[in-house]
């Protein structure tokens, strides 16, 4: 496995890497020196040997082994300059990566991430890269070595005793073709039983998350057995795998420590005939484990090798992830009474779905308005909010238009200056009550801030508070409620007196009815003077609104004013009486 | 040395494993030992060999025992590592079994029936993730560290058998590998770990909290100060792995140093001693051959060593689950059929809570009864629920069925309490066995009536796998109102006399949600229920509503009185239905 790895462990992407050939050349020269290092070393050890085998004094081997110390010291001297000179290079690269990452997070924007899951895209910036930075110290060096010394020390044996050298040189690729042919099996089996792998060590996680279910059933004591047999299971499976997947790593082992017991005894029987002196017989002893030691520390860090190049796998194909572009095209504008945003037939599909989710929807809006976007849960009404906010991008370019101007999607960032975006739950960072609400305008005043907070109808709550605005609120902070939540994204709001665009995305979904109805006195202010879309379910804030989209499996089925709706009795009559309690 | 007696002090997660696998443990330790002894000895051997050979004995006798000596060496190495890395796993692994099993007997005790987000699941996979440090902390430290020691007591021994002053410097100069630099690395990593685990610790939840308000960050357009907050921790982490990977190649450089000086030792000792008559001489390249492979476990030792800081947390977060355990009431069973509810004047507080979150509740209910109860996030309903349930115990005041404490009662609860919640879990494993769980000892008949009942008996019929569909992950296979329905056949089969709704419907979209609604009620119509809800759909189903708020009931009466004496009442719910 290890040695086919090998082959693979390389990523062609790896060369690509800005400055990457200069380092290989420097580090191959410091390899090489490296190498002759290793001979001298082994050759002046062998000297001082045989000066004492032949019952010479102690003065007689003083230089053998001073100039052994010597190469020994230069030896792991050359290790430590090695990975000092890659290390920056490494080390920038992996820094640019990081930075990189993030760069390309923001510009992926908030639906992409998503698919790929916070939690991934997280680990990926810190472990992750780490992993990198680990991968390119191993690989570049191992690689080096594994090219360079072996043949070098097999070219002196050579000319030390050319039997011996043709011997190890053809060791070499035996133990390679067992290695792939013993790892290929283990691949395969182990192949097959990575899925059932997965679902046992997924098992406990499983358990673990659902052990208030359990004990609702009154399970959970019982299952505690199950854990442990599934556990057990798991250990009896990993095992069979196991003992395959060690065979080529003993294949190895087996073939370098048998070969060096082989070329001991060879060498006893030619010296024995006289066919060969001492001095070249120790230093080929000496030798020998050096040849096979590259391949083996290659072994050895397979699996930091294996993890780092999937790290670095997934790094690049993150970076290399198309984004958005052309997300220049609009002009700076100002949303006002003239304004206008058309959607001409637009389509959208989600990857990898054969059904759009957004079919044929065309509707023009203009200037200060509140529309209501209503239909039941999977209509299309949260991916029309994310559409018009720039989030998703229709199937087709330049079906949709504003101010007249067609354009590829509306990820624009002059558009995005124009409106806010307040979603089920608006999130909350990390930071005083105070950052959170002028997150949006940089040059808030604390009165600015104080008056907003106090529309939003904040006030009470800042009381309670222990440091009222400069209040930590957020993950690890204090917790926010839902309620408290919307009123914040509503602070937000009043804030920001440039932003006249208001994306509501079912706000109000989760909250109990009182909480709601006291939020609705507070939010309906905020609509005076704003263009505002507002995807509901809760039906109460139709009446509030000027114009409806009615959303039916991803058609717009219905538009027009409620009154003009009701009086249709189409679509909309219909959702509503699906959806409205009965008269108690 | 103080920090370690501490995380041992009350240690019941590492030290009981190490004795309870005593035998496999030495087994694995003896293997260890023998592959780096086999390496070692195949070295010298070959010495002695080549030596004795480069003497032209007469007899190829002389050297008959090192050639079939270099053999069994050559053989034995690679096959004792072979052995001892299937027998290494397999102990640990054996042990995971256990940890796993230890682990979750320790949250199911904390566990409370009652929950209301998957922030726990976190924590948990946490835990989980400590159970594999513990893992690597055999595999990495502790077994190769004492092989380590076990090689180096033999070779000390062993050059001290001969010569005792050559003895003494083995000790000292192989003793600063195996001890003093694995130490040094321990202290110097103490420090840096603290620190380092501070600024990646800093790092993730400033990438959470910016990932997750992504949305924010890009429509405000502030993308230099996105890229900007992230400077300066990741030059900060950069610079400790500097630091780190410094260290690190010096401390190899130092440990190279120290190998040098024990070889020269050693060519010093042989020439003093050795040089008296050739077949002595023949020893000196046995033993200059064999240093390098037998100090080669010694090389890593101080790496196993430094990760410690990292092992020492994983043991001391999974020993802080066993401590302030409660001590357990007597538990009875329950004297005939539910006949009554009381909950008489329970208050309640946390422990580490400045307030009261109940306050001198009272009710009683009597089989049947349908009671909603409303109120704000935050008011206290779900600390209610668990103290109905006997999760919490009340501080002052009594919980009571049939005149028999909750508390006492919690072995028999599943048959007492049915309980729906918003996200009510499905196993990754498939329908049926998901919906067994409600009755163990249920037919598949019964587990097909119950879906039936449900109104999923057409969707599962027309899966190919039918009732063997495997629901994946948190039963992703199924929507959101079908998982309900899941959840609410295996209430059906549980056939409890209590059943609490705690906000099944609040994820759900008002039409699925009404129809869910419509089937819990009537296939529930026997039971009595206590429905915790956030709005006002569906609740013509009670004959009761109180409202909850700062722990206090306050608006109590049926819908209907409420509707017509309440104005507050009256408003709230011509607003939910959409007036």
């Amino acid at each position: 496995m290890q040695v086919w790895g090998s082959v693979t462990l390389i990523d062609k992407r790896l060369f690509d890497l800005p400055g990457m050939r200069r380092y290989v050349m420097i580090l191959g020269v410091l390899v090489f020196i490296q190498a002759v290092a290793i001979i001298v070393q082994a050759r002046y050890l062998s000297i001082a040997i045989v000066n004492l085998w032949h019952l010479q004094p102690i003065s007689s081997i003083v230089v053998p082994t001073c100039i052994f110390a010597v190469a020994f010291l230069c030896r792991h001297l050359l290790t430590v300059w090695q990975n000092r000179v890659l290390f920056p290079f490494v080390e920038k690269t992996s820094g640019d990566m990081r930075e990189s990452l993030m760069a390309k997070i923001f510009r992926l924007g908030p639906a992409e991430i998503d698919k790929r899951g916070t939690g991934n895209i997280v680990t990926m910036a810190l472990e992750g890269i780490d992993q990198v930075q680990t991968y390119l110290m191993l690989v570049i060096i191992k690689m080096l070595d594994m090219s360079i010394t072996p043949w070098l020390i097999l070219i002196y044996i050579l000319f030390i005793r050319w039997e011996q050298a043709i011997f190890l040189f053809i060791i070499f690729p035996v133990i390679i073709l067992f290695m792939v042919i013993l790892g290929l099996a283990a691949q395969s089996k182990a192949d097959r039983q990575y899925e059932g792998y997965q679902h046992l060590s997924n098992h406990f996680v499983d358990t673990l998350r659902g052990l208030s279910t359990l004990k609702q059933l009154g399970l959970s004591k019982r299952y505690a057995n199950n854990v442990y047999s599934v556990s057990e299971s798991y250990r009896k499976e990993t095992m069979s795998t196991l003992r395959i997947a060690l065979t080529s790593t003993f294949a190895l082992d087996f073939f370098t420590t048998l070969s060096i017991a082989v070329v001991a005894v060879f060498l006893g029987f030619d010296l024995m005939d006289g066919k060969v002196m001492l001095l070249p017989a120790l230093t080929i002893l000496v030798l020998a484990p050096e040849y096979f030691l590259p391949i083996r520390n290659f072994a050895n860090d397979y699996h930091a090798t294996l993890n780092g190049k999937n790290a670095m796998t997934a790094v690049l194909d993150v970076l290399n992830q198309p984004e958005m572009k052309q997300r220049e095209e609009l002009p700076d504008f100002k949303w006002d009474q003239d304004s206008k945003l058309e959607l001409d037939h637009v389509n959208y599909t989600y990857p990898e779905v054969k059904r759009p989710a957004l079919n044929d929807i065309s509707v023009t809006i203009k200037g200060m308005k509140k529309i209501g976007i209503i239909g039941a849960s999977g209509s299309g009404k949260s991916t029309l909010i994310n559409l018009i906010g720039g989030f998703l991008s229709p199937d087709k370019a330049n079906q949709v238009a504003i101010n007249g101007q067609r354009l590829p999607h509306l990820d624009q960032a002059a558009w995005q200056q124009n409106f806010l975006y307040i979603p089920q739950n608006p999130y909350l960072f990390h930071a005083t009550l105070a950052d959170n609400i002028s997150f949006y305008v940089n040059d808030a005043t604390d009165q600015s801030i104080k008056d907003a907070a106090e529309r939003a109808g904040l006030t009470r709550w800042i009381k309670s508070l222990p440091d009222g605005l400069e209040t930590m609120i957020g993950e690890g902070a204090r917790t926010v409620s839902g309620g408290q939540a919307q009123r914040i994204a509503l602070a937000r709001a009043f804030l920001d007196t440039d932003r006249k665009v208001l994306l509501f995305d079912e706000p109000t979904a989760h909250l109990d009815i009182e909480t709601e109805a006291a939020l609705k006195k507070d939010i309906l202010p905020v609509f005076n003077d704003h263009l505002v879309f507002f995807a509901t379910h809760r039906l109460h804030w139709i009446g509030e609104m000027d114009y409806v989209l009615v959303m039916d499996h991803g058609r717009l089925v219905e538009q027009g004013t409620p009154d003009e709706l009701a009086a249709k009795n189409g679509d909309y009559v219909k959702l509503r009486s699906e959806m409205e309690a009965s008269d108690l | 040395m103080k920090r370690l007696k501490e995380t041992f002090a009350n240690d019941t997660w590492v030290m009981p494993y190490l004795r309870k696998y005593k035998g496999l443990l030495i087994l694995v330790l003896f293997l260890g030992f023998m592959t780096f002894f086999s390496g070692g000895a195949l070295m010298f051997n070959s010495g002695y060999l080549i030596s004795e050979a480069a003497r032209q004995p007469s007899s190829i006798i002389y050297i008959y025992v090192p050639v079939v000596l270099a053999r069994a060496f050559g053989i034995a190495r690679p096959s004792f590592r072979y052995v001892e890395r299937l027998t290494s796993h397999n102990w640990v692994l054996k042990i995971v079994s256990d940890f796993r099993k230890k682990l979750y007997e320790s949250v199911e005790k904390k566990a409370s029936a009652i929950q209301r987000s998957h922030q726990t699941g976190d924590i948990l996979s946490i835990l989980a993730d400590d159970i594999e440090h513990i893992e690597n902390l055999y595999l990495r430290t502790v077994f190769p560290m004492v092989i380590g020691w076990l090689l180096y007591l033999f070779i000390v021994i062993g050059v001290g058998s001969l010569n005792w002053v050559v003895g003494l410097l083995m000790l000292l100069l192989l003793g600063v590998i195996v001890i003093i630099l694995p130490l040094a690395s321990v202290a110097t990593n103490g420090v840096r770990e603290y620190q380092q685990h501070q600024i990646q610790h800093q790092f993730y939840t400033n990438l959470t909290d910016e990932v997750l308000g992504l949305g924010d960050w890009l429509i405000s357009g502030r993308y230099h100060d996105f890229i900007n907050l992230q400077k300066k921790p990741i030059k900060e982490i950069a610079q400790l792995r500097r630091k780190d990977h410094y260290y690190q190649w010096w401390r190899s450089f130092l440990v190279q140093f120290m190998v040098l000086l024990t070889t020269i030792t050693l060519l010093v000792w042989a020439a003093n001693s050795f040089t008296a008559t050739k077949s002595l001489a023949n020893w000196v390249a046995a033993f200059a051959l064999a240093i390098f492979p037998a100090v080669s476990p010694f090389l890593n030792i101080s790496q196993g060593a430094s990760e410690w800081p990292v092992y020492r947390r994983s043991i001391e977060r999974v020993n802080q689950l066993d401590k302030d355990n409660v001590t357990p009431t007597k538990q009875v069973a329950l004297k005939a059929s539910f006949k009554q509810l009381d909950i008489d004047n329970v208050t309640f507080k946390y422990p580490d809570g400045d307030r009261d979150i109940v306050k001198n509740i009272s009710m009683t209910i009597h089989p049947g009864e349908k009671v909603a109860l409303l109120g704000p996030s935050g008011t206290g309903k779900s600390t209610f629920l668990k103290l109905l349930v006997g999760d919490l115990i009340p501080n002052t005041g009594k919980i009571e069925i049939n005149g028999q404490s909750v508390a006492a009662l919690q072995n028999v609860r599943s048959s007492l309490y049915g309980i729906l919640d918003q996200q009510p879990y499905l196993f990754d494993t498939t329908v049926m066995n998901n919906v067994r769980l409600g009755n163990v000892n249920a037919t598949d008949e019964e587990i097909k009536q119950a879906i039936a009942a449900v109104g999923l008996k057409d969707l599962i019929e027309s899966l190919p796998d039918q009732y063997d569909t495997e629901v994946q992950e948190a039963g992703k296979r199924f929507s959101g109102g079908e998982r309900q329905r899941l959840s609410l056949a295996r209430i059906l089969l549980q056939d409890a006399p209590i059943i609490i709704l705690d906000e099944p419907t609040v994820s759900l979209d008002p039409i699925t949600e009404k129809k869910l609604l419509d089937r819990v009620f009537a296939l529930l119509q026997d039971k009595t229920i206590i429905w915790v809800t956030h709005h006002l759909a569906g609740i013509n189903h009670v004959d009761q509503v109180r409202f909850m708020e700062n722990g206090r009931f306050d608006m109590q009466g049926s819908p209907q009185e409420l509707y017509k004496q309440e104005p507050r009442f009256r408003q709230l719910y011509d607003l939910d239905r959409g007036r």
